[in-house]
């Protein structure tokens, strides 16, 4: 099934959704955003969601949390996808914080079976309250840990095969990872299973010359588009999207990236035939 | 280390003050110290914070300026943990923070509580709102209640100072009045309206009509205690003229 090509849906990009049709397949929520009791945001998102599908997209589900999910979060969630009916519900592959306390960050987990076992009975306490397949999006990090047994593609790939989650590959996130870590990004793409793939990001990050921070705030680089074809390559077919969180430019401006995003999925996914 | 161990080593790093480097970190194909990645994690954690706090307190950020505002802030983030999934409210102790730290600067607190209060009117949960023919239902007996429910966002808070001055001049990129004490307390209510967050200031009769509202009480009672504290006014006219005014303010809700 072909998803196409969608946006992060912004505040600062409202009018332009509510004002008229933008040229867009879907749009991604920050889940988080819109977990509240009422008012303006809940009322916006209802008049979006008639003219787009929708997946939702969070940041506080903890996956790697070693006592368990919140259950308030997950059925606050929950009740968000009754809302929303999204095409998917996605989070980060980290932890958020421990006892109690919210580091209200993307924390990296040490690719070990201990973490296995917590993530994995995790994504089956979420996918049991969500009853759908939970979807997971690889990180950006700058730490490693010495206590790591294997890859980060091949943890991943162990988590989808234990538990059939499905993966949100942030192509950006694999290129800041790979360059702070010294791992090649092209082994990262050839190491995760094709049929786990159900949607990209693609955004932009700071360049710090000796480490790269995943801020989103930049366009897509050079590099991250490289990597993108390749991963089209290997993936095929994927919902494809532009994320940025900071620094919001006006719509048209992303509406041109993900432009470029259309053009470079042609090319590879459609090639010309030679006569 | 197991998992647990490390992620509680992690979040102290992460929390203390000064960010140390751990042996737990691989070396950095890049030659960055474990100390300047974690310090990453460290910064990020402070400036996201810092962020939610000025986002959330927009005029006490104005009324204080930059350095005095990140000043307190960076030391309420280092003083409070959060303990929310939703980031925005992490600010929720900040007004009484900036209490306790500017006890000669009170209107801080106060301009940081309506800011505050604002931004959860902002948010807070839905009601089905009382229109006049509800109203001349329960007149008719037609419609029972047994009291006045007022809508989720409601809340009434004490200024002492020009607060709503200081906030109007400020919201007008105007520069602020000078801080005054006024000669009596003032109960400001503050709720959402449609969309949009609302607050005005209230007088004593309404401020203490509103309050047993709050307090649950049946029309009869709020009748009853409004004519026996203010026996100088017309307290039944005066409380009808309320009711339709709360009702077009979008005030109160109504069950089911």
């Amino acid at each position: 099934m072909t998803f196409g090509f969608g946006l992060g849906l912004r505040t600062q990009h409202y009018n332009d959704f509510l004002d008229a049709p933008q040229p867009v397949d879907w749009l991604e929520v920050i889940s988080d955003n819109y977990m509240v009791d009422g008012g303006k945001p809940l009322a916006i998102l209802d008049r979006i969601r008639a003219d787009y599908p929708m997946a939702m997209h969070g940041v506080s589900l903890s996956i790697g949390a070693i006592n368990g999910l919140d259950t308030d979060y997950l059925n606050r969630l929950k009740v968000l996808e009754q809302r929303i009916e999204p095409m998917w519900v996605s989070d980060h592959l980290c932890w958020t914080g421990a006892h109690g306390r919210k580091l209200h960050d993307l924390m990296p987990l040490p690719f070990t079976h201990e973490a296995l076992q917590v993530i994995e009975r995790n994504v089956y306490q979420a996918q049991e309250a969500l009853q759908r397949p939970l979807v997971l999006e690889n990180v950006s990090s700058y730490v490693e840990f010495t206590t790591s047994e294997m890859t980060e593609w091949e943890f991943l790939t162990e988590i989808c095969q234990a538990t059939g989650c499905k993966l949100l590959l942030d192509i950006n996130n694999i290129y800041v990872s790979a360059f702070n870590h010294g791992f090649s990004p092209s082994d990262f793409i050839s190491g995760v299973p094709v049929d786990s793939v159900i949607q990209f990001h693609l955004a932009g990050h700071q360049d710090n010359g000796n480490h790269l921070i995943d801020t989103h705030d930049h366009p897509v680089c050079d590099g991250v588009w490289g990597l993108y074809q390749q991963a089209l390559k290997h993936f095929g077919d994927v919902a494809i999207m532009v994320e940025r969180d900071d620094k919001i430019p006006p719509l048209s401006e992303l509406l041109a990236e993900l432009g470029t995003a259309r053009a470079l999925a042609d090319k590879v996914l459609n090639p010309k035939v030679a006569v | 280390m197991n998992l647990q161990e490390l992620q509680t080593n992690f979040q102290d790093i992460v929390l203390n003050a000064e960010c140390v480097g751990a042996n737990w970190v691989s070396k950095s194909a890049q030659g960055l110290s474990a100390q300047d990645r974690l310090a990453i994690y460290h910064n990020a954690y402070r400036v996201r914070l810092i962020d939610v706090l000025l986002d959330t307190f927009e005029h006490t950020a104005t009324y204080l300026g930059d350095d005095w505002f990140h000043q307190l802030a960076s030391a309420y983030v280092q003083s409070h943990n959060s303990t929310h999934n939703n980031i925005g409210m992490y600010g929720q102790a900040f007004p009484l923070f900036l209490a306790e730290q500017l006890p000669h600067d009170r209107e801080v607190s106060e301009l940081a509580l309506m800011d505050w209060k604002l931004r959860r009117a902002f948010d807070g949960a839905e009601n089905t709102i009382m229109t006049q023919n509800h109203l001349q239902q329960i007149a008719s007996g037609e419609r029972q209640v047994s009291s006045l429910l007022p809508v989720a966002t409601l809340s009434i808070s004490t200024h002492h100072f020009n607060t709503l001055d200081i906030w109007h001049a400020i919201n007008q990129d105007e520069h602020p009045p000078v801080v005054e004490q006024l000669p009596q307390p003032v109960d400001v209510l503050i709720w959402r309206k449609g969309h949009s967050p609302h607050f005005r200031s209230l007088s004593t009769i309404e401020a203490s009509a509103i309050t047993c509202v709050c307090s649950g009480h049946t029309m009869d009672a709020i009748g009853a205690a409004l004519e026996k504290d203010f026996p100088d006014i017309d307290a039944a006219t005066e409380f009808g003229l309320m009711l339709h005014r709360w009702i077009d303010d979008r005030l109160l809700a109504i069950d089911g």
